[in-house]
């Protein structure tokens, strides 16, 4: 049964996992930095950075997971209902990441005490680590149309950190270079190739892991509709890496996004039409038509008017035209 | 089997718990989330077309607590939403594709107040006046969607509407139905009200505390006035919706209508209670009764009859304890609401017939508890609606405890600790940042001047290394 309405609302649902994953993994890779700047006098420079990096879009964030969720519940209220009622300490952990992270991103800003904003940097990077972790852990969970916490939900997550690692790093050169930090750039540029390689590295593995787990969704992802996805991360990801090497830094930031999307489309294509493997199809779980029509005028007014306000925040932002005057 | 009944219901208390806290904390973001951009672009328009440059140095302080404040609400808004399904996840999967439609309105109004408010504040000096006033007249019908949304969802629950149901499934909704039930029009009105009144009195009340410490200048004469003439204004109105509001209650929803009137059976001349309690067997304690004052409110005449809780089942209306509760709740925000309809009488009358501010100090001690009451008003006003309710989440149709989640109670209790222990240490901060920036802006006032939002968390970025 193939039913175009549903189909529109469960990719409009895609997008928003998508925008999700790479504009909230290059801010959740960025504390994953934090945490790895150390302690001490030298981690002073990268930390500033990444707090400069972060500071004016977390919030913005936010709305991609909410506005999933609000799709999920509304769109499929059968999906959410299973997969909340089963994974529901995964969310948890993951929440309760986000909220910390956040609580300690502003922390460390009116930390007086430098024992309490060695803390603060604590608390924010490693809460950095459980977030994306957990979502993607979840996303695993639900591809084995098992879930449980299992192989599956572990690979999904460690490519997870592995590739919101590697963003983040990706953009931080950007950032640095925006403000001519020569030593920044060749920090963040060292750490992007390294993460490159860590990403190839488990992405492959976590290719095997569905192999033994889910043959069915590898099957799909290397010989049906997730390939050219999955041909896209295979080449993204290296390239970013040789441009960054050779530094040349064109294009990096939009392929390194462009890869990362491409690997959750590889996901969310290749398990199509089923929103839980071997359970639940998009056409099942679907809420009835006015329902999933309101979803899409939703989605339509987001691009129409939030599209150009969010280009015109990340251009202002980009550009530095919200920089504060010279002093 | 037999034992997971048995788990199912026993995270039905801390689930309860979890979610009054979580709702109860996100609530008190609200009325500023909603209603403080509209003061500040008010400010800002004064400023403007004034030529008064202290109305924009207050249009853009209060700008950057909106923002800070506007961060706080993301999280514990977020927080919510996730509940719905790690708490409620049968709520979810029977309701979603009607209950949810209103969130999805909510979503798209969040998501325009995150990036408008994001332009607003670093648009200061960055962007033409004009220009950043209309970057700013986006964030107040994003609020009052924001609103509506939730609001739509709410009164979904209270009375539900535009389903069709096959077999325990939804089938069919009818979307315009099921966004405008009966409850919206009231609930809308009276909320929204609610909102602007509270965040006028909360803003109001800082710069009373500042007159009572002997700061009176321009500055802080404007931005009470401002903040507190609309209060003023809109307390009236809301009492006359809320008077509309309590009617339709009586009629649209009679089992929270008799708890908040503690009305134990049926009946003509009906006394209004003040105060007071009822007990199991439906003897009032305490209160002051006032004759068939309920009566004539309902229905205009002593004759009016209004239904009791034993016209419901026992197990269909709120628990003893749950009455009392909504009682209570429900006079303590009538109570403030008049409170503040006669410090607002007081306001307009000198300020309408000497075109002046008050200069009594008992006036801005009153000024000042303004804020507090105002806050406590509107849990109360939750409280009354929510717990009128009980025991049902979806009204005449699914209770509480079946739509709770199979998750064992430990579960739900450490994850409602580990809450409580956040959201207290997000609350530190939030007033550690808040009163750093009084302090600062105070030496400002006094000295050299730097803009208002550098070095705040999520605002603009200062040049790092510097």
């Amino acid at each position: 049964m193939n039913d175009p309405l549903a189909n529109a609302s469960a990719f409009v649902l895609l997008l928003a996992i998508t925008a999700y994953s790479t504009a909230g993994g290059v801010d959740f890779g960025a504390g994953i930095w934090d945490l790895f700047a150390g302690r001490g006098p030298q981690s002073r420079r990268p930390r500033e950075l990444i707090d400069h990096a972060m500071a004016p879009v977390w919030e913005v964030n936010n709305v991609w997971l909410v506005l999933g969720i609000v799709l999920c519940w509304t769109g499929f209220p059968l999906l959410f209902q299973s997969v909340f009622a089963a994974l529901y300490p995964l969310f948890t952990l993951a929440l309760i990441g986000l909220i910390l992270r956040g609580a300690f991103f502003a922390f460390r800003h009116i930390a007086a005490d430098p024992r309490a904003h060695y803390a603060a940097d604590l608390v924010f990077g490693l809460s950095s680590l459980l977030t994306p972790f957990f979502f993607a852990a979840c996303l695993g969970a639900i591809a084995s149309g098992r879930l449980a916490f299992d192989q599956m939900s572990v690979a999904f997550g460690l490519v997870s950190l592995a590739a919101t690692a590697f963003s983040g790093a990706s953009f931080l050169v950007g950032d640095a270079r925006r403000y001519g930090f020569d030593d920044l750039v060749a920090y963040f540029r060292r750490r992007a190739i390294l993460a490159g390689f860590v990403l190839i590295t488990i992405g492959t593995l976590a290719l095997g892991a569905i192999g033994l787990e889910a043959p069915a969704l590898l099957w799909s992802m290397l010989a049906g509709v997730g390939l050219p996805f999955v041909l896209a991360t295979m080449i993204l990801t290296p390239l970013v890496m040789l441009l960054l090497w050779r530094r040349r830094y064109v294009w990096y930031r939009v392929l390194t996004v462009t890869g990362i999307g491409s690997m959750v489309f590889a996901w969310g294509f290749a398990q199509s039409p089923y929103l839980l493997p071997g359970q639940l199809t998009i056409s099942q779980a679907a809420a009835p038509h006015s329902t999933q029509l309101l979803l899409l005028a939703v989605a339509a007014v987001l691009v129409l008017v939030i599209g150009p306000a969010m280009a015109l925040l990340y251009y202002l932002d980009q550009r530095g035209a919200l920089e504060p005057p010279e002093a | 089997m037999e034992s997971m009944l048995v788990l199912a219901g026993e995270a039905l208390l801390p689930s309860r718990i979890q979610m009054a806290f979580t709702l109860a904390s996100h609530v008190l973001l609200v009325p500023l989330g909603v209603a403080l951009p509209t003061l500040t672009l008010l400010m800002e328009g004064i400023g403007i077309w004034r030529k008064d440059p202290i109305a924009l140095t207050i249009a853009r302080r209060w700008s950057v607590v909106m923002a800070v404040q506007f961060a706080v609400g993301a999280v514990t808004g977020t927080i919510l939403s996730f509940e719905f399904g790690i708490l409620w996840p049968r709520m979810m999967g029977r309701f979603g594709a009607a209950f949810g439609l209103g969130f999805a309105i909510e979503g798209l109004a969040f998501f325009m107040e995150a990036i408008f408010i994001s332009i607003y504040l670093y648009g200061w000096n960055r962007l033409r006046p004009r220009a950043h006033f209309l970057v700013g007249l986006t964030l107040p019908p994003a609020g009052l969607l924001g609103a509506f949304g939730v609001l739509s969802a709410n009164a979904w629950m209270n009375t539900p509407g535009g389903v069709t149901i096959d077999s325990g499934r939804v089938v069919d909704v009818d979307v315009l139905q099921a966004l405008f039930t009966r409850a919206l029009g009231y609930e809308f009105w009276h909320f929204l009200i609610a909102l602007y009144m509270t965040a006028g009195f909360v803003v109001a009340s800082v710069y009373a505390v500042a007159w009572l410490r002997g700061r009176r200048d321009h500055y802080q004469r404007l931005a009470f006035a401002v903040p507190f003439t609309i209060a003023a204004a809109l307390t009236p109105v809301q009492l006359l919706v809320g008077d509309l509001s309590a009617r339709a209650i009586a009629n649209d929803q009679p089992a929270k209508f008799a708890a908040v009137e503690i009305t134990w059976t049926t009946r003509d001349h009906n006394p209004e209670v003040l105060g007071g309690y009822i007990d199991d067997s439906g003897e009032v304690h305490l209160g002051i009764a006032i004759p068939s004052l309920d009566s004539l409110l309902v229905g205009y005449s002593p004759n009016t009859v209004v239904r009791g809780l034993t016209s419901f089942a026992a197990d269909s209306r709120p628990n003893t304890l749950e009455v009392n509760i909504v009682h209570l709740a429900f006079d303590v925000m009538v109570g403030l609401g008049s409170a503040g309809a006669a410090l607002s009488a007081w306001f307009l009358w000198i300020l309408l017939r000497r075109r002046r501010l008050p200069e009594s100090r008992w006036f801005y001690r009153l000024a000042a508890l303004s804020g507090i009451g105002s806050y406590v008003a509107v849990e109360s006003g939750w409280i009354t609606t929510e717990v009128g309710r009980q025991p049902w989440i979806v009204s005449g149709t699914l209770r509480v405890s079946d739509a709770v989640t199979d998750a064992p109670a430990n579960f739900v209790w450490t994850s409602l600790i580990a809450l409580v222990v956040i959201y207290a240490l997000i609350a530190f901060f939030f007033v550690t940042l808040l009163i750093k920036l009084a302090e600062r802006w105070r030496r400002e006032d006094s000295g050299v001047a730097a803009a208002p939002e550098m070095g705040v968390p999520y605002g603009p970025r200062s040049v790092p290394g510097e």
